[in-house]
């Protein structure tokens, strides 16, 4: 694991992994839990980001949704998994959305994407400059920070305060986009590991079949989530 | 013992003499069954309509391929027959055959050469139409069908089944009934539905059993079996009376309007029957769906009340509350309790928003699984089948509709399906026995032939 540049902390990571494994078990149908483990997520293959780009996200996505919270944690959840498989497909590369231009980094945020980069570009040209901010800052890159100092950084790169080129504007609102996509969407797409996010809340999921309980006032609904590929917990 | 040696060689003489006569002599063609006068005409369109009502396109045309070109592959358990080419063409079609080949053909199963038929050709059933219908059948397909140049593929069987002439043998316990249609006279709608059922319908060849000899058992509506349910490719055709029949309960009105749109307030044909429904049943006239469906009810003793025409959309029909035999399952599945069994846990994640938790579906268009006789059936390949593979409901020109349902074959493991199928089997007063996995095995594992 020290191969890995900067998570967290070794021993939070673990905890989480143990927790996620232990809550999984528990949550999923016997089918499921025969199923294989999903990998460890230092053994993940990565299908777009870079290590270092990895270890930022694992860093990132772990302090916008701790673990140490009621819930689980964006690393429970994999949200990285999701993050770099969405990085990959046409999200990542903005496959179909308008992309010719003009853009404008001075335009109120309700005028849409305004640069020129896909959400991958953003990633990959965002992290080294907050990065090369990080040190100058704090003396270190981001991943390698203690927590309270990474809350601090993105709290400041929230507000703008680093300084990135105006392509990279909407950087950390991806991020936390991506990482509450990541937390909250199927588990197809990587992230939501075991449902546990949707478990958390209390949202049953993709059964789309409750017409008996509109009417059922005050009656907690007793089922736990389904997944679009049929998993239960 | 010379004398036993000569008889014995007398003997020896005597069946080869009989086996090359039944193997050479020509076929005697059955005569009509009525004498038409030689001027006699059909009415503009009945040629047509006949061959509407006879569903000829649904075999013989093969998939993307020129109507009524032949060339379609019909599995049969003696393995592929290949339709044949019934456009007037003169070489690779019918066009040089007479009126009286063609009757030959359609009654006794005969080409003109004397080849016999293989009886995937309904000949059990058409030896039951009329003299007018076969005329003008052959009058619109000589003279309103295009020619079309097809040479399909010869049909070739394994032995034994290649020696054409044993079918010559099969005809004699096959053909027992006709030529020509005596109607029960019931009444004459449902005369005129029975004509349409045992004649150019030909619906006993797959609703009702075969005999050991491979034939209909049950072809007249005197025949004990006549209709009592049969196997087409591995899927049961349901009983369409009788008291197994889920069917019975059934309003004649209601019976029309499945065979004329494909679906009524029970249930929505799909596989063999969708196709039926979208070649030929929807192209019948109302009063000819509604005779078909008076003489069907009229098997189990009263055709009850008989409708002028079919409804015509009545808007929103609101589904159907549990009854006394489904209250216990759609309590259960309304209460949700996470204990509940895995089949039923599976019903309400997958199938509940559409089928309900009733199991009454929605009317017209989400079929009912309490009492279905697809869900109850003896053979359990279309319920995996639909499971697995999803099902759909032809567009039919009173009902444009076209209705899908998915497939799960990605979102449930076989045990999943067998635990699924089993519930369905045993739910809201159903009592049919349970799926295993190795049932749904065998069906994923062959490909979604419907």
């Amino acid at each position: 694991m020290t191969d890995i540049p900067g998570l967290p902390s070794r021993r939070s990571f673990l905890k989480g992994s143990a927790a996620g494994v232990a809550l999984t078990g528990l949550a999923l149908s016997a089918a499921e839990a025969e199923a294989a483990p999903p990998v460890p997520l230092d053994q993940y293959e990565r299908e777009y980001l870079t290590a270092d780009e990895w270890a930022f996200v694992m860093a990132a996505t772990a302090r916008l949704i701790p673990s140490d919270g009621d819930g689980p944690g964006a690393i429970e959840a994999r949200v990285p998994v999701f993050i770099d498989r969405q990085l990959a497909g046409d999200y990542g590369r903005a496959d179909d959305w308008y992309m010719e231009g003009p853009h404008d980094a001075s335009a109120a945020p309700a005028r849409g994407w305004q640069t020129p980069l896909s959400p991958a570009e953003v990633y990959r040209q965002g992290i080294p400059a907050f990065d090369a901010w990080c040190e100058t800052t704090y003396g270190a890159a981001f991943a390698a920070l203690d927590a309270d100092r990474q809350d601090e950084a993105l709290a400041a790169l929230q507000k703008g305060e680093p300084g990135l080129d105006p392509e990279l504007r909407d950087f950390f609102t991806i991020l936390l986009a991506n990482t509450k996509e990541g937390y909250f969407a199927d588990p197809l797409y990587g992230g939501n590991h075991g449902m546990q996010a949707w478990v958390y809340i209390g949202f049953p999921g993709a059964r789309a079949a409750y017409r008996e309980w509109p009417e059922r006032h005050n009656i907690e609904y007793p089922l736990g989530p389904v997944s679009i590929s049929g998993e239960r917990a | 013992m010379t004398k036993l040696l000569r008889i014995l060689a007398a003997l020896v003489v005597l069946g080869v003499v009989a086996l090359l006569a039944f193997i050479f002599v020509p076929v005697q063609r059955t005569q009509p069954a009525t004498e038409l006068a030689a001027d006699w005409q059909p009415e503009p369109g009945q040629g047509k309509y006949v061959m509407d009502a006879g569903d000829c396109v649904a075999c013989h045309t093969a998939p993307d391929g020129e109507e009524l070109a032949g060339g379609r592959a019909i599995a049969s358990p003696m393995g592929t027959i290949w339709s044949t080419n019934i456009t007037p063409d003169p070489e690779t079609g019918i066009g040089g055959w007479s009126f009286e080949d063609f009757r030959a053909a359609m009654i006794d199963g005969v080409a003109p050469d004397g080849t016999h038929l293989y009886p995937a050709m309904p000949y059990e059933n058409y030896r039951m139409m009329t003299e007018e219908d076969l005329r003008a059948l052959y009058d619109h397909l000589m003279t309103e069908v295009a020619p079309v140049r097809n040479a399909v593929e010869e049909t070739s069987l394994d032995f034994p089944f290649n020696l054409r002439f044993g079918i010559r043998a099969w005809n004699w316990l096959a053909l027992d009934k006709g030529p020509g249609f005596v109607p029960a006279g019931a009444s004459e709608t449902e005369d005129r539905g029975q004509y349409l059922v045992e004649g150019p319908g030909h619906c006993a060849a797959c609703h009702s059993p075969r005999n050991a000899f491979m034939a209909q058992d049950g072809k007249t509506a005197g025949d004990a079996n006549f209709l009592a349910g049969g196997t087409i490719d591995g899927w049961s055709a349901p009983a369409l009376h009788g008291e197994g029949s889920s069917l019975r309960d059934w309003s004649t009105a209601e019976m029309a309007a499945y065979l004329a749109t494909g679906r009524n307030v029970h249930s929505a044909a799909n596989g063999e029957m969708g196709l039926v429904v979208e070649h030929s049943l929807q192209h019948l006239s109302d009063a000819d769906n509604i005779a078909m469906a008076a003489f069907l009810k009229g098997l189990d003793g009263d055709a009850g009340e008989i409708p002028a025409t079919l409804a015509s959309n009545a808007g929103p029909m609101p589904d159907a509350p549990a009854d006394a035999a489904g209250k216990a399952t759609a309590e259960m599945l309304t209460e949700a309790q996470p204990g509940m069994p895995e089949g039923a846990r599976l019903y309400l994640d997958n199938c509940s928003a559409c089928h309900f938790v009733t199991g009454k579906g929605a009317p017209e268009i989400f079929p009912e699984l309490q009492g279905n006789s697809l869900v109850t059936a003896a053979k359990t390949k279309p319920l995996i089948s639909v499971i697995l593979n999803g099902a759909d409901v032809p567009s039919t020109a009173k009902r444009p509709m076209h209705l899908v349902m998915q497939g799960y074959a990605d979102r449930l493991s076989d045990d999943e399906v067998a635990e699924l199928a089993s519930f369905l089997r045993g739910a809201w007063g159903n009592d049919a026995p349970a799926v295993s996995a190795a049932d749904v095995a065998t069906v994923r594992a062959e490909a979604a032939t419907h």
